[in-house]
């Protein structure tokens, strides 16, 4: 038993977020919402890190440094499809997870070609023409792919760029606490730091379990498909609804222990929680998802102390 | 990265379910009933686990245990208390009093008690709060006046009140936490070990939601405790309580029985289960995630302890998770039972297990130090810089 990532995987995550950081943070998400080519910067960087040859289905380790990667980029609102561009097919594909009805993905537009599926499987695409993006403050460059054409699409890989985007907003999460701590602790409100006010204590305490709590489900989950692969289905899909339960608590509180600064673009906390949105409803949002858990649990099991029956 | 804890511990798993299966008949909610057959029980079976090398499994070998590891330990914990801790009021002495023991106890000490505690012949109660010191322990008033000179050299007088303290009428000792001299906050607490036959000491049951045995008032009147009694120093006695909290913090594994109660309820209302309300299955898998998460923050603490840290913040995050999911689940087990959550007793659904559940899960954020108590620990340490 040991649930901390591999030394390889921090190593890979540490000079990952000193590159993200070196690219301005989450300035770069500012800069790139006002110009989208900003994000070109990035796709140079990635290969310095080597994180454009970088396989997660490779082996365990691989797949952590991915992992840990997609949460620095996560932290930094980073404006590019990490996740997906990680599993790529040997076309150089983008692997990415779309809705029924609209083959919508983030950043559609900085790849030609896409591969694409929904979540339950049932279909797959490589798809082009992206048009769009959305330009709203909560998609900025979200787009939609126009020509699909049916394929074979892994749902390993699918479930692969799930578990990615998770890890991604795990590192969201853990940055708005971060951020949020420092605000308490530096804003003055009635002669002192409002972290004084036991109020502003326990909320961040529940927001900081929470985060807590989302890591050591990722990290399990990383496992857990480490081992079986497809047949962590229901893992993945409980990790993906964890994280958006978790974001959904996390940057709400975080948002209201900045005051009004938290919905202020000049504050990070209020770019974080705008550019994290396509993560959290593409390609389905937190119910559907959890409908799409308990279909799996039924079909696959669970794995615990107790059996659940299904295949698993 | 693996979270798999081997074959050895799935082996104990398994052994240990056998045992209680041997045991303890369908009907087993726990010692805490009124009646005493159930007592009886768990008493034997301590002695059954000590035969077999297991009750003590994981107390280290110099001190009779089986010097197992801390998984060992937390695959004992989970088992028992998931089967509605089948050891009955034990588990308290064999998880910390037992390792306080062996902290700060005298040679004296360690010889008499271990061996009563490792072989299932004792109960422990611990006789920490009192009215007035809840969540601010170190407010506690029970004072201890030494006999023949300041180190007690002929004994010392207790008197005082503490409260909530479980399994008192049925506990053969008890650790209290008395103030020596004239100490303000934690300066002058000593931890005291006395038998509860004492003269003096009255227990008086407190009627409550969780069933019989589990709350007491217990008090001290002229108690005479023996020279020999005081464990640790004279004054030390927070670091004691430090150490014993911080064991009991890791030591009820709420988690594993919510798993198995979530585990059972489908098949428990099988064929009707499919019927349910699609929310109630959505629910019922949230359930299981909140519970797979608060079991992994709990591990993420025994790691720590692995590797000798003393992971005071991961427990207080864990703790706060694990008794939010008790009460969670306890809510989704009723949502799916609906008016037959009323019933209790060998009829009931699940014989009466989910009954006791929601029953017992009220207190979860309470018991051991509430949830407020963990909050403030872990956002003290987030405001110092440091991860939680």
């Amino acid at each position: 038993m040991n649930p901390v990532l591999p030394e390889e995987a921090v190593q890979v995550a540490d000079a990952a977020r000193r590159a993200f950081n070196d690219l301005g943070g989450v300035e770069l998400a500012r800069h790139s919402e006002l110009d989208p080519q900003q994000r070109e910067k990035i796709v140079g960087v990635l290969g310095q890190l080597g994180l454009d040859a970088l396989d997660p289905r490779s082996d365990p380790i691989s797949l952590a440094a991915a992992a840990a990667s997609c949460a620095e980029a996560g932290r930094v609102a980073l404006p590019y499809p990490l996740a997906a561009s990680l599993v790529r097919d040997s076309e150089g594909r983008p692997t990415a997870a779309i809705p029924e009805s609209l083959a919508r993905v983030d950043h559609a537009d900085l790849f030609s070609e896409w591969r694409v599926g929904t979540l339950d499987g049932s279909a797959g695409f490589v798809a082009s023409d992206a048009t769009g993006p959305l330009h709203t403050r909560l998609g900025p460059f979200v787009g939609t792919l126009s020509d699909l054409r049916p394929a074979a699409v892994s749902a390993t890989d699918i479930l692969c760029q799930q578990l990615l985007v998770s890890w991604t907003v795990l590192g969201a999460l853990e940055n708005a606490v971060n951020l949020a701590t420092f605000h308490v602790n530096s804003r003055i409100q009635f002669g002192k730091p409002i972290a004084t006010f036991q109020a502003v204590q326990f909320q961040l305490a529940d927001a900081a379990v929470t985060v807590a709590g989302l890591r050591e489900l990722a990290g399990f989950t990383l496992w857990r498909y480490s081992s079986v692969g497809e047949a962590a289905r229901a893992d993945v899909f409980a990790l993906r609804l964890h994280a958006l339960e978790s974001a959904r608590a996390v940057f709400r509180t975080c948002q209201q222990l900045h005051g009004a600064a938290g919905v202020c673009d000049e504050y990070d906390i209020s770019v974080l929680t705008r550019m994290m949105q396509p993560a959290l409803r593409l390609p389905v949002g937190i119910e559907q998802t959890a409908a799409l858990l308990a279909d799996a649990v039924v079909m696959d099991g669970f794995a615990g102390l107790f059996p659940l029956g299904g295949r698993a | 990265m693996d979270f798999d804890l081997g074959d050895g511990a799935a082996e104990l798993r398994l052994r240990l379910r056998g045992l209680i299966q041997e045991n303890f008949g369908p009907n087993f909610l726990g010692a805490f009933t009124n009646n005493p057959n159930d007592l009886d029980a768990t008493n034997s079976f301590c002695r059954l686990l000590a035969s077999k090398g297991l009750l003590t499994l994981a107390w280290p070998k110099e001190f009779g245990g089986g010097g197992g590891s801390l998984w060992d330990q937390t695959v004992v914990r989970e088992e028992m208390w998931a089967h509605h801790e089948p050891r009955g009021a034990q588990y308290m002495g064999l998880n910390w009093v037992g390792p306080a023991l062996m902290a700060y106890g005298s040679d004296a000490q360690k010889a008499f008690h271990l061996p009563l505690i490792a072989a299932g012949d004792v109960i422990w109660c611990q006789g920490f709060s009192e009215p007035e010191a809840g969540s601010d322990l170190a407010s506690l008033r029970t004072r201890a006046e030494p006999v023949g000179g300041a180190q007690g050299d002929q004994g010392w007088i207790i008197n005082g009140q503490k409260i909530w303290t479980s399994y008192a009428g049925m506990a053969q000792w008890c650790i209290i936490a008395a103030r020596v001299g004239g100490g303000e906050r934690h300066e002058g607490i000593t931890m005291f070990l006395v038998p509860m036959d004492s003269p003096g000491i009255e227990v008086r049951p407190i009627r409550s939601m969780l069933g019989p045995h589990h709350l007491n008032e217990v008090f001290f009147n002229d108690v005479l405790a023996a020279p020999d009694s005081v464990l640790g120093e004279i004054g030390g006695g927070w670091s004691v309580i430090k150490t014993a909290l911080a064991h009991e913090r890791v030591g009820i594994a709420r988690y594993a029985r919510c798993e198995r109660l979530l585990s059972l309820i489908g098949a428990e209302l099988s064929p009707h289960w499919s019927d349910l309300p699609s929310t109630l299955h959505v629910a019922w898998v949230r359930a299981l995630v909140q519970v797979r998460v608060a079991r992994l923050l709990a591990y993420r603490t025994v790691h720590a302890q692995e590797r000798g840290e003393v992971p005071d913040v991961a427990a207080s995050a864990a703790r706060i998770a694990v008794t939010q999911c008790d009460q969670s689940v306890a809510e989704v087990l009723f949502s799916a039972l609906d008016h037959r959550s009323l019933e209790a007793g060998s009829d009931a659904p699940l014989r009466g297990a989910v009954e006791d559940h929601w029953r017992y899960a009220q207190a979860a954020t309470v018991a051991s130090g509430t949830i407020e108590v963990q909050r403030m620990i872990v956002a003290k340490a987030l405001l110092r810089g440091e991860s939680v």
